[in-house]
């Protein structure tokens, strides 16, 4: 079997922000790469700079140091076209309803009009979001908005998805209802992931392959392949011994990193 | 619901008619018996309700040079056509100066100065520059409403949320596109936020601007000048309630526009 081509090359990667007179690292330099169709977790406890990576890897902020490499080009700036990102926080345009909210970015690329509403009219039925076109934001659950924004995401069918904690402000019924509904989703186009979050229960039900961080500045502690087969069930996955031996192996690594104090 | 909707309106009709009855009575009865010109209340200044009826009434008949019609339809023009041009350009220059921090900095000193001085100072300037008609009013209106537009248009520009534009960016806006599908609704909603002090203050500048613009400018401010002129508190009256009238439903009219435009806002979704 050939291996996979590497689709995001993370070369010595790091982050300096400057705080009052010094010099605070964000990120240590950091290598890796993530293969094509691989589903990749970051996790690592808070202020890390797990978010910062993914951000720089999305051409949100320089680096301080080292280079990101997607598909061959170096990211410096602009995001690069195959690349989608979805936020933590609420990015719903609150002035759109759903439809106009997901009809974005095919209204940025200029898809004509009847190949957009059809697109549209396949992303709502997708997420469940049926009679709810012309729903304004604010009349929405947190977790029918981040359907959305998750969904305005995916309907330019970008090849490459970078998530920062996207489900981290719902609660556990609704995240476990998207994860079965990504997991699903991203089983149909597999699309490449980076997925950024603090919950290593969620790293190990959808990823191929958790990086867990030390705490800051932000190193990489370990690499782990997720062993479960796939396509999961994201409730029955969690009874299972593999399930139970994978997060207690990784849970003991990310363990020595919560119990230090932060500096 | 219904009932308590009808109940409050039920008062609100009990305290005019309280009101009314009170003035009307209270200015016509003597305070010492048969001492004249000693009233409760001296209609001299308050004028009576049935007096200002009366001359309401003299002032639409075609007897009259200038109806009270065609004043207050002067009044309402130059307050909309100030309004109106202060929105569009106080949006302009907010939006311009709300992206541009150069800009912004270059011109901070000018504007706060000019707006930190009372517009009622640049009147008889703005009459001498643009003579005594429609046009210094609406100058008028519009060099308030400007400020207050622009100052909420400015603020709404430079608080749009990061994270909006790094959307765009990532499903694929070019620098145009991002300005007018997050720059300018985000501005706008501030803008829209703006309308009602706006049309409120852009009637105070005409009606300011009336009072020293004599007959060739009109208007209510005029009438009310005039009949201070005359110290004729009728007529006066009859001007005060048709501004008062003409206020509440430019207001009215203004937040059933702002209801639609912001109809995506929290605020405005129930009911």
């Amino acid at each position: 079997m050939v291996a996979p081509r590497v689709r995001i090359s993370i070369r010595d990667l790091s982050k300096t922000f400057r705080q009052g007179s010094r010099e605070v690292w964000a990120v240590a330099p950091v290598s890796f790469d993530v293969h094509e169709r691989e589903f990749v977790a970051i996790v690592g406890p808070s202020g890390c700079g797990k978010s910062t990576i993914l951000n720089m890897v999305g051409g949100l902020i320089a680096p301080t140091g080292g280079e990101i490499v997607v598909d061959g080009q170096r990211v410096v700036g602009a995001p690069p076209p195959q690349v989608g990102y979805v936020f933590q926080k609420d990015t719903v345009f609150p002035w759109r309803t759903v439809e106009r909210n997901i009809a974005l970015g095919l209204e940025y690329r200029n898809v004509p009009p009847a190949e957009r509403a059809a697109r549209v009219r396949e992303a709502i039925a997708l997420a469940g979001l049926q009679g709810f076109e012309d729903a304004f934001p604010a009349t929405l659950s947190g977790g029918m908005r981040q359907r959305v924004a998750l969904m305005r995401s995916l309907v330019v069918d970008p090849e490459i998805l970078l998530m920062d904690e996207p489900f981290g402000a719902l609660d556990t019924h609704t995240k476990l209802n998207l994860h079965g509904e990504l997991l699903s989703l991203w089983q149909a186009k597999q699309q490449t992931v980076i997925f950024v979050t603090h919950d290593l229960s969620e790293a190990i039900t959808l990823a191929d392959r958790i990086v867990v961080m030390t705490r800051r500045p932000g190193r990489i502690k370990q690499d782990y392949e997720v062993k479960l087969p796939r396509p999961r069930d994201v409730i029955r996955i969690r009874e299972t011994d593999e399930y139970s031996r994978e997060y207690s192996e990784i849970w003991h690594a990310l363990g020595e990193e919560l119990r230090a104090p932060t500096p | 619901m219904n009932r308590d909707r009808l109940r409050v309106f039920a008062w609100q009709v009990l305290i005019l008619v309280a009101v009314l009855a009170a003035w009307q009575y209270l200015t016509g009865i003597k305070a010492v018996s048969k001492t004249p010109g000693l009233y409760w209340i001296d209609p001299f200044f308050i004028s009576r309700p049935s007096a200002i009826a009366e001359r309401f009434v003299y002032l639409m008949s075609p007897r009259v040079r200038l109806s009270i019609w065609q004043m207050a339809l002067s009044t309402v023009q130059s307050t909309v056509w100030g309004f109106l041009v202060g929105i569009s350009t106080g949006f302009v220059a907010g939006l311009v100066l709300g992206r541009s921090d150069r800009l912004a900095r270059i011109f901070e000193p000018y504007i706060v100065a000019f707006n930190s001085l009372p517009r009622i100072a640049l009147v008889p300037l703005i009459t001498m520059i643009f003579g005594f008609g429609l046009l210094a009013k609406i100058v008028l209106a519009w060099s308030i409403v400007f400020f207050i537009v622009f100052f909420n248009t400015f603020q709404g520009a430079r608080s749009v949320d990061a994270d909006l534009i790094h959307s765009a960016r990532f499903l694929g806006a070019s620098e145009r596109q991002i300005m007018t599908s997050v720059i300018v609704p985000s501005a706008l909603a501030w803008t829209f936020a703006s309308l009602t002090p706006s049309i409120s203050f852009a009637l105070i500048g005409v009606v300011v601007g009336e009072f020293i613009g004599g007959e060739s400018g009109g208007g209510l401010g005029y009438l009310i000048i005039q009949s201070l002129g005359t110290l004729n508190a009728a007529d006066m009256m009859v001007a005060l309630f048709v501004l008062g009238a003409i206020g509440i439903v430019m207001a009215l009219g203004i937040k059933q526009v702002e209801a639609r435009l912001l109809r995506w806002r929290p605020e405005y979704q129930k009911r």
